[in-house]
């Protein structure tokens, strides 16, 4: 515990976390005392075989899940001690999420995907339209806003996903397997935006089993059976 | 704080996105308020002419009618007589008219041509005013001309065309049931009543009824009082004197609030049927919404993972999937009235009547549809609003 100190340049702050649940009557350790720091503008990939433990984590860093033991502050909030309204709240306004499969909602079309958390954050129509706009011009889909999912191509797709991620300006960007459903060359380019979103100080967690991916993180934390096994930071 | 605003686009766009569903979830409200507006429609329709018809023909709620005879449905025994609209002109408190209908048969012949109304009545100097049927070309007979039995007769625009054709009538001299008279006006034209032509009439003086018409007994009198509220006194009034005279009630009365009663009752109770098949509709509509409802849940598990993960509280959830279920159940109802009233439009167009556009029933439709929607919508709303957000996102379809 000695190293974990909470500063103000600490967003991230993960105190003997453990999960447990049960599949049908199995009992599954999904996290058996997880401890994390991560600081404001950092860029780190969370790594690990399948069933290490790596999404449960980030659900509990993403305010989805709780942990059944432990502490997690978010940007100095106990959120330990939050209702689920409040949790919603969070998720709103300090996560942004990036999943494997994008998630965008099918019969939106570009921008009204992004414009979501602002809807749910209470923003008016035409401020949302403006930071939504903006936004995509951002991610490089300036031309595509009025398109439907359906017509765009994965990486287009993601990209929309980050943009939306972006959308409350959250304390950070948690992405699972962004780049799981694209094609090297896509892939390539979402790492790069998001070295590019990295480089303005934005704070990046990204979910991942790809080395090659990890490697453009200036940080890796390795899982194992529920446990932080190594944390290295990159040159 | 969230408005309604946007759960209700996000729900609008959601319908939009399942127009043939929708539709499909909705139908059994838009029948159900269609036929209820049609019917209410129809059935207003026909109160408003009715009581229309009953109107034109000058019988407000100031009016009785006297009958003779038993309120059985029997053919009655004619005991009414001349006598007795004297005896009750002098007893009536606030009487205004009096109207007695000696009702004959009569042959009406002008030079070679002869006719048989199909009224030819003896009645009082009061027939216009008791009527609201004033003579429009010459004039009515007079309580003077009545009085000293003058040998004059008003006729009807029927009989004018068919004796006369354009020419004008008054003044001519013809001959009823062979004795002759003058013709002194010519009644405005009333129409047709129930399908009865009532400008099909020849009105001579009461006190000609017995010698022409070979009629002493009264069909039927017609009385009006000052004011609506006098009707029960003179009610009284009549029974009395005629008693007193009769020595029996050998008569019955009729007050025009129960006829306007008797067709509110009829038209009441249909509306009351209606509303009940309607409610029945209406429940079952309501019963497919909510299958519809939780089907769309299911199928947007992963819908409503995504919008927790981004920040919708299970109040957002619960207001989309509740505002979809309202506006699926009005756009059914406001569908519905529009097709019921045109419905019952084309329908009493055909039947030459005028619909009335049934507003107050219009309205409830809206009211209960909202509630329906409301209710039925509640529970898959509440089942959306629970979904756990790291379950729903996992969940494939």
């Amino acid at each position: 515990m000695g190293e974990l100190k909470l500063n103000d340049k600490v967003v991230v702050r993960v105190v003997d976390v453990t999960r447990r649940y049960f599949m049908g009557k199995v009992e599954v350790n999904a996290l058996r005392g997880i401890n994390l720091l991560v600081a404001r503008g950092e860029f780190l990939s969370i790594m690990g075989p399948s069933g290490c433990g790596k999404s449960t984590l980030m659900h509990i860093l993403g305010c989805l899940d709780r942990p059944t033991s432990g502490h997690v502050h978010l940007d100095e909030v106990d959120v330990d001690e939050l209702d689920d309204n409040s949790l919603a709240e969070i998720r709103n306004k300090k996560v942004g999420f990036v999943f494997q499969t994008f998630n965008l909602l099918p019969k939106l079309n570009a921008i009204e995907n992004v414009e979501l958390p602002l809807i749910y954050a209470g923003i008016g129509f035409d401020n949302r339209r403006k930071k939504a706009a903006e936004l995509l011009k951002v991610v490089g889909l300036k031309e595509r806003m009025f398109h439907k999912p359906s017509e765009l191509s994965g990486g287009q797709s993601q990209r929309v996903a980050i943009a939306r991620a972006l959308a409350n300006d959250p304390s950070i960007i948690l992405a699972d397997e962004p780049t799981g459903n694209l094609d090297s060359k896509s892939g390539d380019e979402i790492i790069n935006l998001f070295q590019e979103l990295n480089k303005r100080g934005i704070t990046l967690i990204i979910v991942t089993h790809d080395q090659e991916i990890a490697d453009h993180s200036k940080r890796i934390v390795r899982l194992r059976d529920g446990l932080v096994v190594s944390d290295e930071s990159m040159k | 704080m969230i408005s309604f605003v946007d759960p209700l686009k996000i729900a609008f766009s959601s319908i939009m996105a399942n127009k043939i569903r929708s539709l499909l979830t909705t139908m059994g409200v838009i029948i159900g308020v269609a036929a209820v507006i049609t019917l209410v429609s129809m059935g207003e329709g026909a109160k408003t002419y009715i009581l229309n018809q009953v109107g034109n023909w000058g019988v407000g709620a100031n009016s009785i009618t006297i009958h003779p005879g038993k309120e059985d449905g029997s053919i009655p025994e004619l005991t009414l007589t001349y006598g007795d609209t004297l005896a009750l002109r002098q007893k009536v408190n606030n009487l205004q008219y009096l109207m007695p209908e000696f009702v004959g048969r009569g042959v009406l012949i002008y030079g070679k041509k002869d006719y048989k109304p199909a009224y030819t009545m003896g009645v009082s100097s009061d027939y216009p005013f008791a009527y609201k049927q004033k003579a429009i070309s010459g004039r009515f007979f007079s309580k003077t001309d009545e009085e000293s039995r003058k040998h004059v007769v008003v006729i009807g625009r029927t009989i004018a065309n068919k004796l006369f054709g354009s020419y004008s009538p008054v003044g001519e001299r013809i001959k009823v049931n062979g004795v002759g008279f003058t013709i002194i006006g010519v009644l405005e034209e009333k129409g047709v009543l129930l399908s009865y032509d009532m400008d099909d009439m020849a009105l001579i003086p009461s006190t000609l009824s017995e010698p022409v018409l070979g009629v002493n007994k009264i069909w039927e009198m017609f009385l009006t009082l000052e004011r609506d509220d006098q009707v029960p006194q003179a009610i009284v009034d009549v029974k009395k004197t005629l008693i007193a005279r009769h020595g029996r009630e050998d008569f019955h009365i009729h007050t025009q609030q129960g006829l306007i009663d008797i067709v509110n009752n009829i038209l009441n109770a249909l509306t009351g049927i209606v509303s009940a098949i309607a409610a029945i509709s209406l429940l079952v509509g309501g019963i497919g919404i909510m299958n519809i409802m939780l089907v769309a849940v299911t199928e947007r598990t992963r819908e409503i993972g995504v919008r927790k993960a981004i920040g919708a509280k299970r109040r957002d959830i619960f207001l989309q999937f509740v505002c979809e279920s309202v506006l699926i159940t009005m756009t059914g109802a406001l569908t519905g009235i529009l097709l019921g009233t045109l419905a019952a439009w084309a329908i009493m167009f055909a039947l030459k009547m005028e619909a009335v556009i049934a507003w107050r029933a219009a309205e409830m439709a809206c009211l209960v549809a909202f509630l329906v929607g409301t209710f039925f919508g509640v529970y898959p709303a509440m089942r959306a609003a629970k979904l756990d957000p790291v379950e729903a996102l996992r969940y494939e379809v």
